[in-house]
């Protein structure tokens, strides 16, 4: 240690410490003010926020008023806006002078009051004082003094110098008192006068500036002025909004208790004007921060539905919509925040957590990415795999009721050994009495069991309904040896997308043995039955069918840019390669046509040897499918959503022998695949297709009742990021900079292209695992049983982005129950409806929301023949009787016998196909399409009134028109006639159409269904009377009732004779050669009725 | 070597009393060390100039003949204490300011963190709980350790080194306590701060925290490396093993005692020494227990029904 020199004086006695001190306080001061300043800026930098939004919205509102300022000149200029103007300045100058007068009075009257009340006043004071003294003195003779003296002081005179300089003087207190209330009584009054006098003046000034608002696209000059004031008047708060129903009772378990505080900065969210952050920027600067938090709300209209007092903004958006402190604690992007905000690329996750029972997000609106991840996630078969809450619960349902009716069954038997047992009983009891009774108890029993009949009975009719809904979304392969080229099975299993590019079946990654195990299963455990032989169709006769029917509305042909058709099913190319002409031509025949029945109970499938034990034939149909051996419900049906298109025999073979020349190689070019055969493979392949759950998707034999193999994803955007297995890829995904993917097709996938910021999170692993999604067993060493499963869904980056959405808004719901979109009105007809609608793809032909593309509008045949297109079932719902909507979605021909037709509109070549819905999916669609229309429901048809001879007559001459001959284009049943028909006979209106849409349609065809060649027009407005366009005979003379009315009852009780002669009247020269009218033909919307 | 993974440990909010206390540790014994020293080199020279003792009594240094043998606490002691207080004040309010408090996500009672890490100045304690039973580490060595400080100022028998810095006079006292607080309490919440990652595992600084890391690792109980099966053998085993350490330990901390500290020795009676020795004994059981949990995988020693050693 170094010898410092010893100072002469003790420093611990002689130092002074008064410069450490002066230090240490002015460190300390600082860092008080310090404190301070964090404590009013630092921890709250929404306070930037709210005087950045000051200036700017207020310059951005200056800047706008002046624009809106010319529009505003340029409405008040017009002539509607002067005479509400001139009305307006015709009432104030009729009110102005006595306003004027009474205004004057009222100042006078004011001024006196002043000067009365400064006396009056201090005098009543002293008054009540001195009473109040009075009441609480004890002593009867003092009490009598204070009253005297009180009496002096009132009888008092005072004196009061009034406005106008003169002293006025009062003789006593209530002569003071009296003036001082009549002054004001009349003061009162004048008021009163005044309001009454400015009413008519004010109304006329609302009706200007009502009319100028509805006018003018912004806002007012004097309402942007408001703003204007609003925002330079702001102070900074907090604004917060507390999302809770339940206010008074927050211990309350369904409260909601969110609190949201995001406006704090994004103050523009819910400004009546739009706000962009392009405008909130700084001039000449780019959008920065501010910009972009102060912009409004992108979807004002759904801000309208979802009130933001009621829902707050996190509910929606996810982040933490508590925090203050910094825009990453604010939005939840840091690790102590377990919901970030959905990003930009996904926010419709946030409809998906309240609206999950929703296939269709909004009725009126298409491309939601939300509804499409939620469509993939049926059509691509995910739901073979993955419970979802609310998709594919058949299979489910079904188990249950096969487990009530057993045991009912168990019951019925148990009653009735029971009943034997006390009948015995009764024979061998003592006395009468308990004879009785023992037989009473046996009654009891077997009435029991008629009931547990009765109950079984239901329980098989919703079972036969619940077979009929169950569909798989690959096809049955029991069928197998009917139907494929066996050599075909172990190349598609190789990569299905070498075959099939646009196919649904994935890759799973098979490697050879596992092919030629798992295609030895399938082949082997295959039904042996053989098929009826077809002899060869016309292919070119098929081709025309399978392009002008609507097969293309699901299916596709050719391949990349040559593609063609729908989506929703297989790619059609190649299917001449892998399939058997026999089986083809059943299956275009009718694609549920099953080789055998299947029977839950026995878990087998029935053939005719069980039939011909019990001595029946071998014939079953949804009519006859109670199984022979236990009678109960039977699988009658191929669980496909492909429908049957009612085309005959020779139609189907047609089609067939059309498909079977769809092919790039011929079938027996494929190389020998005779070990399928081989009996050894057979179990190895069964516990392989057990592996990869491949009966998620087909129906195979054996492996009927297996449950799904993957995990439930019901709320699996909920599940913590840390039960998501990143595997080795965890550190990698958390701090980003490297794209563990390196497929380049996988890589494609990827939404936002190969990661670049950490990804460690839900998004990150949705997306990573749907591009790749064996991603996660990189660099691990496992078995071929232990490693992922999940096959390649060949997914685009945009499906990618859609599922994603779909899982991430896939969550544990946070909020009260009542918050959830689950009405009990219409609104759940329409939510269920579409769960049907969307199952059988009937938009592919139909379109049902303004705005959509079916499949058939964007193909090439139909742009120059709108008219062929299937009708738009826009307002179905309003035109159509439910209960004759049910018998046309039974059997759309509306015929027994012949039923290769449309029912109402023979004119169309596109069919509207046989679904066989169930009773279940009947209802369900039927109510959808009134919900959808907002009928009341059930619909009560209205009494069509019997027309007189006159009115007959009468309407007879409308209908046959000259200036709008209905029969030139609506069909007759005249064969030569109905060829160039583009519309519905009229005969079947009856029974089928409502007669207010009829006359709506009769009046704006155009509204109903945009580009209809119903001819608009033809009828006029006439003294509040709807009247026709065209000359009328003199027999109208008079008639003062709507002539559209008169033309629908006419139209209700046409007869075919009616019907016959008019057309005759008409001569077949003009309807069979008449151009058709005002250009395009009708576009086979406006249905009148059905010919035969 | 993961930079980033050390990086993200030493930047931790939760961390900041653990990064700050190494550095103040270690300048605050260098600290007291010099002054010792120094006192050291002052006492001995007052002891061989009695002249000088009697006029300079404060046995700090520096000193001076002339100087004020005692000084006042007020002033001279409180206007430093009262400026150490002002300083550790503006310290606490910097510190609150630039660092919030690193509270975590809403709790899930289905998802519990990994690591889950005690406060730092429990992580001692839970450290502990590697190599005793919850019930000996969380409960009677906490127990033992509060009862043991009580207990310093009874059996410390020592008159000197009160009020100044020094080695010479107190070197029992002074070793003790460096060993039991600096080397057992200190490195063990820097274990538990620095090794410990997901499952409680021991990461070296700089080794990621993997957390799907597999380690095989198989810690057998002593008596098992015995081959003793009956759990009547096991615990007598046990107790002849622990008997045999407070025997053994007894003796040889005992004859050193006796032989640095005569004095001490003398001055002690026989409850004050055996309550010392029972003391010191059972602290030092602990870093011996952890290495032979750590180096030789033993888990247990002694057990029992009751309780595991």
């Amino acid at each position: 240690m170094p010898e410092k020199p010893i100072p002469e004086n003790d420093p611990i006695v002689t130092k002074s410490l008064a410069p450490h001190y002066a230090i240490c306080m002015v460190i300390l001061m600082v860092t008080l003010f310090w404190a301070l300043w964090d404590e009013d800026f630092g921890q709250r930098p929404w306070k930037a926020f709210q005087h950045e939004w000051k200036s700017r919205y207020s310059s951005f509102l200056k800047g706008a008023r002046t624009q809106s300022k010319e529009s505003q000149d340029e409405i008040e200029k017009s002539a509607d806006y002067q005479k509400l103007k001139q009305d307006y300045e015709a009432a104030s100058q009729s009110a102005t002078p006595r306003i004027k007068e009474i205004n004057e009075k009222l100042r006078g009257l004011g001024a006196d009051i002043l000067a009365v009340q400064n006396v009056f006043t201090d005098r009543r004071a002293y008054v009540n004082a001195s009473t109040y003294d009075i009441e609480t003195t004890s002593s009867a003779s003092s009490k009598k003094s204070k009253q005297q003296d009180l009496d002096e002081y009132k009888a008092k005179p005072s004196t009061v110098e009034m406005p106008d300089g003169k002293k006025r003087t009062f003789k006593n207190f209530d002569e003071l008192e009296e003036t001082y209330n009549e002054l004001k009584n009349e003061r009162t009054q004048l008021s009163a006068e005044l309001g009454e006098l400015l009413k008519p003046v004010t109304e006329k000034k609302e009706l200007m500036d009502s009319y100028l608002s509805d006018h003018m696209v912004n806002l007012t000059a004097g309402q942007l002025l408001n703003l204007q004031n609003g925002v330079e008047s702001l102070t900074p708060a907090v604004r917060q909004i507390n999302v809770n129903e339940h206010a008074a009772n927050l211990e309350r378990e369904d409260a909601a208790q969110i609190v949201d505080r995001c406006e704090s900065c994004h103050l523009g969210i819910r400004e009546p004007v739009k706000i962009t952050a392009a405008a909130m920027s700084l001039k000449g600067k780019k959008p920065d921060e501010y910009a972009r938090a102060f912009t409004s709300h992108p979807e004002p209209d759904l801000l309208k539905v979802h009130d933001p007092e009621k829902f707050g903004c996190s509910p929606c958006h996810q982040g933490n919509g508590r925090a203050t402190t910094s825009v990453e604690k604010a939005h939840g992007n840091y690790e102590h925040w377990i919901w970030p905000i959905f990003t930009a690329q996904n926010y419709e996750a946030g409809c998906q957590i309240c609206h999950s029972a929703d296939m269709v997000l909004i009725t009126n609106d298409v491309g939601w990415v939300v509804s499409e991840g939620k469509d993939l996630f049926r059509q691509r078969g995910c739901v073979g795999c993955h419970r979802y809450e609310g998709y594919d619960k058949e299979p489910e349902d079904l188990l249950s009721i096969g487990q009530e009716i057993k045991l009912l069954d168990q019951r019925k038997k148990d009653n009735l050994k029971q009943a034997g047992d006390f009948m015995a009983q009764a024979d061998k009891a003592q006395s009468n009495e308990e004879a009785n009774h023992l037989n009473e108890r046996a009654v009891a029993l077997k009435v029991e069991n008629s009931k547990v009949d009765l109950r079984i009975m239901q329980l098989d009719r919703t079972t036969k309904s619940l077979f009929q809904d169950m569909k798989k979304v690959g096809p049955n392969l029991k069928d197998v040896r009917l139907k494929l080229n066996k050599n075909w099975i172990p190349v598609w299993l190789k990569k299905p997308t070498d075959f099939r590019p646009t196919t649904k079946m994935p890759n799973f990654r098979l490697n050879d043995d596992q092919i030629k195990s798992i295609s030895a299963y399938i082949w082997q455990s295959g039904l042996p039955d053989s098929l009826p032989k077809h002899k060869p169709g016309n292919a070119a006769h098929g081709k025309e069918l399978f392009e002008t029917r609507g097969c293309l509305a699901c299916h596709s042909i050719g391949e990349g840019n040559q593609m063609q058709g729908g989506t929703f099913a297989a790619n059609l190319t190649r299917v001449g390669e892998k399939a058997n002409y026999d089986y083809l031509v059943r299956w275009v025949h009718n694609a549920r046509e099953r080789t055998r029945p299947y029977c839950p109970y026995e878990k087998k499938d029935i053939g005719p040897e069980d039939y011909k034990k019990k001595g029946l034939p071998f014939v079953f149909d949804l009519d006859r499918s109670k199984c022979p051996n236990d009678g109960h419900e039977l699988q009658v049906q191929n669980m496909t959503v492909m429908p049957s298109l009612r085309l005959s025999e020779s139609d189907a073979e047609d089609v067939a022998s059309y498909l079977i020349t769809l092919k790039k190689k011929n079938p027996s070019e494929y190389s020998d695949a005779s070990f399928m055969d081989d009996p050894k493979l057979k179990e190895e392949g069964k516990k392989w297709v057990r592996f990869f759950g491949c009966f998620g998707c087909h129906e195979i034999s054996g492996l009927e009742d297996e449950g799904r193999i993957g995990t439930e994803l019901t709320t699996e955007g909920s599940k913590p990021v840390e039960r998501l297995d990143f595997a080795l890829l965890t550190e990698v995904a958390e701090r980003g900079g490297r794209e563990p993917i390196k497929d380049p097709e996988d890589l494609a996938r990827l939404p936002e292209g190969p990661a670049k910021e950490p990804w460690y999170d839900h998004k990150g692993f949705f997306e990573h695992k749907l591009a790749e999604p064996n991603i996660w067993d990189q660099g691990k060493i496992k078995p071929p049983t232990e490693q992922l499963r999940m096959p390649n869904l060949h997914l685009t980056k945009e499906q990618v982005r859609a599922l994603t959405t779909f899982l991430l808004g896939s969550q544990e719901f946070p909020l009260p129950p009542s918050y959830q979109y689950r009405p009990l009105d219409y609104r759940k007809d329409i939510q269920e409806g579409w769960w049907v609608v969307k199952k059988y793809n009937c938009m592919g032909c139909h379109q049902l929301i303004p705005g959509q593309k079916t499949i058939l509008m964007g193909m090439a045949r139909y742009q120059d023949a709108q008219e062929q297109l299937p009708p738009k079932l826009l307002t179905e719902g309003a035109r159509v009787d439910p209960e004759w909507m049910l018998r046309f979605l039974k059997n759309p021909s509306l015929n027994d016998k012949d039923t290769n037709r449309n029912g109402i509109r023979s004119y169309l070549q596109v069919r509207m196909p046989t679904f066989s819905f169930s009773e279940n999916e009947l209802g369900k669609l039927v109510r959808f399409f009134q919900a959808l229309s907002r009928q009341p429901f059930p619909y009560i048809p209205e009494e069509v009134p019997i027309l007189t001879a006159k009115e007959t007559e009468m309407a007879r001459s409308l209908f046959s028109s000259t200036a709008a001959p209905c029969l030139k284009c609506h069909a007759t049943g005249d064969p030569a006639h109905d060829r160039i028909a583009t519309a519905p006979n009229f005969l079947q209106a009856r029974g089928r159409l409502k007669p207010d849409w009829m006359e709506q349609w009769m009046l704006d065809p155009q509204a109903i269904s945009p580009g209809t060649s119903m001819p608009s027009g033809l009828f006029k407005r006439q003294n509040n009377h709807w009247v026709f366009s065209g000359p009328t005979p003199p027999s109208f003379q008079g008639y003062d009732k709507d002539h559209t009315r008169l033309l629908v009852d006419y139209i209700l009780q046409l007869t075919p004779e009616e019907q016959r002669r008019v057309s005759a009247s008409m001569g077949r020269s003009s309807a069979a050669s008449g151009s058709k009218p005002s250009g395009a033909s009708s576009s086979g919307q406006g249905g009148h009725g059905a010919g035969k | 070597m993961d930079w980033n993974q050390l990086w993200q440990i030493l930047s931790a909010a939760d961390n900041v009393p653990i990064i700050a206390m190494i550095p103040l540790l270690a300048f605050y014994i260098y600290l007291a060390w010099k002054q010792a020293h120094a006192n050291d080199k002052l006492i001995d020279e007052l002891a061989a100039n009695p002249a000088l003792a009697k006029t300079h009594h404060r046995k700090t240094w520096p000193f001076k003949p002339g100087w004020q043998k005692e000084v006042h606490v007020w002033p001279f002691l409180l206007r430093v204490e009262f400026l150490a207080a002002i300083i550790v004040t503006i310290i606490l309010m910097v510190w609150s300011i630039t660092l919030n408090a690193p509270l975590e996500e809403p709790a899930n009672p289905n998802l519990t963190m990994n690591p889950a890490k005690a406060p730092w100045y429990f992580l001692g304690l839970q450290e502990m709980l590697v190599y005793f039973d919850p019930w000996i580490a969380g409960v009677v060595m906490p127990t033992l350790i509060i009862i043991g400080l009580m207990v310093i100022p009874y059996i410390d028998t020592n008159p000197l080194g009160g009020g100044y810095y020094t080695w010479k006079q107190r070197k029992f006292a002074i070793g003790t306590f460096l060993f039991g607080f600096v080397i057992l309490w200190v490195s063990m919440i820097f274990i538990g701060t620095f090794i410990r990652g997901p499952g409680w595992q021991w990461f070296w600084p700089g080794q990621t925290w993997d957390h799907n890391r597999l380690i095989y690792e198989v810690n057998r109980d002593l008596p098992d490396l015995f081959g003793i099966t009956s759990n009547l053998w096991k615990g007598i085993f046990g107790a002849i093993v622990v008997g045999g350490y407070f025997a053994v330990g007894g003796l040889l901390v005992n004859s050193l005692f006796r032989r640095t500290n005569p004095k001490d020795y003398k001055r002690m009676s026989l409850l004050q020494y055996s309550i010392m020795m029972t003391f010191f004994l059972i602290m030092v059981a602990l870093p011996i227990k952890m290495l032979i949990r750590l180096l030789f995988h033993i888990k247990y020693v002694w057990i029992t029904p009751w309780f595991n050693v």
